[in-house]
């Protein structure tokens, strides 16, 4: 990948994870996560392991919906 | 060239949206915007068939992550 | 490198055109598909927007309607020409599915996107500037002003009604 690009795509990953870490409303630590993953997916796909990024694209948001559970349980 | 230049230019502005914004529901249009951003990047970077479904499914499942915590967010809200 | 830069503001503007169309003409501003895109509309309404068009906007995030369906014909026709374009149909169609939605929207646009961007591919224009021009005109709608962008959208589903 080009230099430039690479930097740009992991400024995206890390953000997302620095927000995920450090901010309060549960939603939006949720938002991070997505925008960490999206950081990360191009890395995966540059390299040519197209298959690896199916499987880490369709397992982000299913692991995202059992957190979502966790979640709702905490505001009842 | 130019256009996956212009593609990760508009991702990384609209993931410091994103993460900048102060209200949530206002959140979920920018990272609308970061998940098309990034969709397009990866047609962009590898020219192959399957990087269609590798596009496609990371849409898909974007997209279905978003509508899951808005509904959340819409069901407590309501609370 | 001028050139391919007025090509990508040209593809931006028509690809533009066509998802506002298609998705007003499916009445994507009248309700909400799901309660996560009405609580979305409510909170553009609470920073100064329009309901109807902030009910457009929420229903662009919750299920991919025409302008997913735009950026996945144009990816399509980019890999693998007409037969692409029309597999990013089919798994546009499925995720709205996923996503309880009735997919008239999405697929439609998807179509009709794929045989605009294969035209434009015969009069010197290429398939990646139609990804870019897509990216931008969801950023104009998205991610530039929700008041503004919620208020044109509304103002244009009143003169459809």
């Amino acid at each position: 990948m080009i230099f430039e690009l690479q930097v740009v795509f992991g400024l995206i990953a890390l953000a997302g994870a620095l927000s995920a870490a450090l901010l309060k409303d549960p939603y939006a630590k949720l938002i991070a996560l997505g925008i960490l993953v999206s950081g990360a997916l191009p890395f995966i796909v540059d390299r040519g392991y197209l298959d690896v990024a199916i499987v880490a694209s369709l397992i982000a948001p299913i692991s995202t919906i059992f957190v979502l559970m966790a979640v709702r349980r905490a505001e009842t | 060239m130019i256009a996956l230049y212009v593609v990760a230019a508009i991702a990384v502005f609209a993931a410091a949206r994103a993460i900048l914004e102060r209200n949530t529901g206002r959140r979920f249009p920018y990272a609308n915007v970061l998940n098309f951003a990034v969709a397009g990047s990866l047609v962009l970077l590898l020219d192959h068939p399957i990087t269609l479904i590798a596009a496609a499914a990371y849409f898909v499942g974007s997209t279905l992550e978003a509508n899951a915590i808005a509904s959340t967010y819409a069901g407590g809200m309501k609370r | 490198m001028l050139g391919e830069i007025l090509h990508i503001l040209a593809a931006a503007i028509i690809s533009w055109i066509l998802f506002v169309t298609v998705d007003i003409f499916f009445g994507l501003p009248e309700a909400g598909g799901v309660s996560g895109a009405t609580a979305i509309a409510q909170d553009i309404e609470a920073g100064g927007g329009d309901l109807s068009g902030g009910t457009m906007m929420g229903n662009i995030v919750c299920s991919p309607d025409a302008s997913a369906g735009t950026l996945l014909a144009a990816c399509g026709v980019y890999v693998a020409g007409i037969p692409g374009g029309l597999a990013a149909a089919l798994m546009v169609y499925i995720g709205n599915r996923i996503c309880h939605d009735p997919g008239y929207a999405g697929t439609t646009g998807a179509v009709l996107a794929t045989f605009v961007v294969y035209g434009f591919t015969q009069v010197g224009f290429a398939a990646s500037d139609f990804i870019a021009g897509m990216v931008i005109a969801i950023l104009t709608i998205q991610g530039l002003s929700h008041t503004h962008a919620s208020r044109l959208l509304g103002r244009l589903w009143r003169i459809r009604e």
